[in-house]
């Protein structure tokens, strides 16, 4: 069922909402940007229907609600612990396509990996209840989400589309039928994007010769030089999930403290170093490739249906060097193409 | 051909006397350094017309004309006029009357800034907005002030080199929750800054003295953990010169405060120029002036009737001598030498 519903409207029904939900969305913090008066677009909790950012692409994705960036697992004393304890009401996000999409890889990754679920995140994805956002046409310069088959879903309670003095909406959800039954009924499905002006070919790594092979490719080596290894890409990136745990003594009763547990980057220097010293990944380039075959490669691998990377392109707007990551996805299968045709050239021979 | 020509008044009119007898550059005002690219052909056929075909870009930021003949003067001066109407008074709202003389002073000098905020990635203020905010203040006056605006600590327009020199600051601000540990603002501002931050727990403590509010930390910052705070601020330096006997850098006179306090500053700066001067405009710096009368009754005059923001901070003392930020900046951990 649809309806067409004024801004005022929208804004009470907000409020009843609220009663029962955290509702997080994209909002705007001004001159918060990274340079001088840009601004900062980011989740949290709206007061208004007036503070969701619709119109623009978010600097962070919304992984950090129910993912949050520092998250306390449990508190310890001497002799007891506690487990830390999550805020009783349920949860809506305003998202797009490809972050609803892109929380099935942080689904496959927190609650079916290794065959653990991991209760810290699942205590919170539970609560939560996505509300669509329409994209603009063709998305946005940097997205590529049909290439990678994640500009559309059904995974969704409501679906949105904002417009000057309405808002279009869809209700998939029963439980909030109710919340609507006053208002104008109208034909309305949400429309995806069907086509970005970015695309991407993903290489088809088929062997483990040719996955040697593109690991000593000298693309990687171009990184070294043009990437500061700062995790601007993974921090906002919706499908990152890695994070490093740490206990935190307090500093009045060195006895007193916490486990935590904090984002970490794999773009970082020192990710894989080990006690000891030892470090994995020393370049950025390493690094780099790291992160390249994990979004496009060894997920799927792993766990077969889809690549990790949904193609928000966020990584590609945030990257203070201008590193798109689209373009080292197609850099690189232009380099495994070129592989495969020396290959053919030789069996040939 | 034998000139009688009273240089002084000539170069009041801002055309500077050249090393051929009789030749002058005009040296055109540009506020802050930027204005549009149509002025280009403007000067161009000011050179071609009764220069000598060449312009230099002031080390002021003027548009310098060389080689202008004396008795070419009055019709260059007719030409400049919808110029000096257009950005004077309708671009910065000096209150003047133009006509056909051309500038009525060259005293305070063209305002000089770097490209700020409106195109550089390091900068925390929009510069040409300031300049031209300022020059409403400034011009026309007989007295001689040099000025030098910078987007951010580096500096780059050499406010350290100014009777007044304004560096735009950012007030940086620390979102705990949002902060990941990576010390990537401890390394940047390491690098770049003063070494205010360090790791304690997992998470960044500052030693807020010495932060130079150049927000290196904040391009560095991955979680956006670091932002700037939305409001401007200033660094407000005086009695920086170059010059031949006793060029000095100029030392920090207020930290932190707002425009609001700068500008309010400079409203005062004619004020004491002719205290000290009783009144009769000379060329010199302006640390000569406040070397004649003293720190504290340059801070008394210059700050009379400004309210300063709770967050400024004023000089006690000013000590004439090389800049360091900290004592003992060079005195590093072996760690980072
Ligand atoms: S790798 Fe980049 S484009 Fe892909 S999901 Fe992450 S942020 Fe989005
Ligand atoms: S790719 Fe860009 S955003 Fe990512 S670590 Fe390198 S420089 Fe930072
Ligand atoms: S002083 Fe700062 S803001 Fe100005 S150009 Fe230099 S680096 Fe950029
Ligand atoms: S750069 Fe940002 S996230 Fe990293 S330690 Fe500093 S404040 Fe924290
Ligand atoms: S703004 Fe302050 S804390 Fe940040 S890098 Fe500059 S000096 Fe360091």
């Amino acid at each position: 069922m649809s309806y067409c519903v004024s801004i005022k409207r929208m804004n009470e029904i907000l409020k009843e909402l609220q009663k029962e939900y955290k509702v997080y969305a994209p909002m705007r913090f001004e001159k918060r940007g990274r340079y001088s008066d840009t601004d900062l677009i980011r989740y949290a909790e709206i007061n208004s229907i007036e503070d969701v950012v619709y119109d623009e692409k978010s600097d962070f994705s919304p992984k950090e609600v129910i993912y949050p960036i520092t998250q306390a697992l449990f508190y310890f004393t001497e002799y007891e612990y506690m487990e830390s304890k999550v805020d009783d009401k349920k949860i809506m996000i305003f998202v797009r396509p490809c972050d609803i999409n892109g929380f099935r890889r942080l689904d496959t990754i927190f609650l079916k990996n290794g065959g653990t679920e991991d209760i810290y995140y699942k205590r919170l994805r539970e609560k939560v209840k996505f509300i669509l956002m329409e994209c603009k046409e063709g998305g946005w310069d940097s997205c590529f989400c049909v290439s990678m088959g994640s500009n559309k879903t059904d995974d969704y309670s409501l679906a949105v589309r904002f417009g000057d003095d309405n808002i279009l909406v869809e209700i998939k959800d029963d439980e909030f039928t109710n919340l609507f039954a006053d208002e104008r009924e109208v034909e309305f499905t949400p429309e995806f994007v069907t086509s970005n002006p970015t695309k991407v070919n993903i290489p088809e790594i088929d062997s483990h010769e040719l996955l040697e092979k593109i690991y000593d490719l000298d693309m990687w080596e171009s990184y070294n030089s043009r990437c500061i290894s700062c995790g601007a890409c993974t921090a906002v990136c919706i499908t990152c999930s890695c994070f490093t745990t740490l206990d935190v003594t307090y500093t009045e009763n060195g006895k007193v403290g916490e486990r935590r547990r904090v984002q970490a980057s794999c773009m970082h220097e020192d990710f894989t170093t080990m006690a000891g010293g030892l470090s994995f990944r020393k370049t950025a380039g390493e690094r780099m490739r790291f992160r390249t075959l994990h979004k496009i490669y060894d997920y799927k691998l792993r766990f077969k249906d889809e690549h990790m990377c949904v193609g928000c392109g966020r990584c590609d707007e945030r990257c203070p060097e201008l590193i798109s990551f689209p373009a080292t996805i197609n850099r690189l299968y232009d380099e495994v193409e070129k592989l495969k045709k020396a290959e053919t050239t030789k069996d040939i021979r | 051909m034998s000139y009688d020509i009273d240089i002084k008044k000539v170069r009041r009119n801002c055309y500077r006397q050249s090393k051929v007898r009789g030749e002058f550059m005009l040296q055109i005002r540009v506020p802050g350094g930027v204005i549009d690219a149509k002025y280009l052909s403007f000067f161009q056929h000011i050179a071609e017309t009764w220069g000598n075909g060449e312009f230099h870009l002031g080390v002021k930021q003027t548009i310098s004309i060389p080689g202008i003949k004396y008795e070419y003067i009055d019709e260059v001066n007719k030409y400049i006029r919808p110029y000096i109407e257009e950005i004077e008074v309708n671009l910065c709202g000096v209150d003047m009357v133009v006509d056909d003389d051309g500038y009525p002073t060259i005293g305070a000098r063209n305002i000089m800034a770097c490209i700020g905020n409106r195109h550089c990635i390091k900068a925390n203020i929009d510069t040409t907005d300031l300049a031209r905010k300022i020059e409403k203040i400034i011009f026309p006056s007989d007295y001689h002030i040099k000025l030098n605006i910078s987007g951010c600590p580096n500096d780059c327009a050499k406010a350290h080199v100014s009777d007044i020199g304004i560096i735009g600051i950012t007030k940086t601000e620390y979102d705990y929750e949002r902060c990941i540990g990576c010390k990537k603002c401890v390394e940047a501002c390491a690098h770049h800054a003063t070494r205010v931050l360090s790791v304690e727990k997992g998470k960044i403590v500052k030693d807020t003295c010495c932060c130079v509010g150049c927000g290196e930390c904040v391009l560095v910052c991955p979680t956006g953990a670091w932002t700037r705070n939305p409001k401007k601020f200033y660094r407000v330096l005086i009695g920086g010169r170059t010059g031949k006997q006793t060029p000095r850098m100029g030392k920090i006179f207020l930290n932190w405060v707002t425009e609001d306090v700068v500008l309010g500053v400079l409203k005062n700066w004619e004020t004491f120029s002719a205290y000290v001067m009783n009144n009769k405009p000379e060329y010199i710096h302006g640390g000569h002036l406040i070397d004649r009368v003293g720190y504290n009754k340059f801070k008394e005059m210059i700050l009379k009737d400004v309210k300063l923001n709770p967050e400024a901070m004023v000089a006690q003392r000013v000590l004439w001598t090389e800049t360091e930020y900290r004592s003992n900046f060079n005195v590093k951990p072996v760690t980072q030498r």
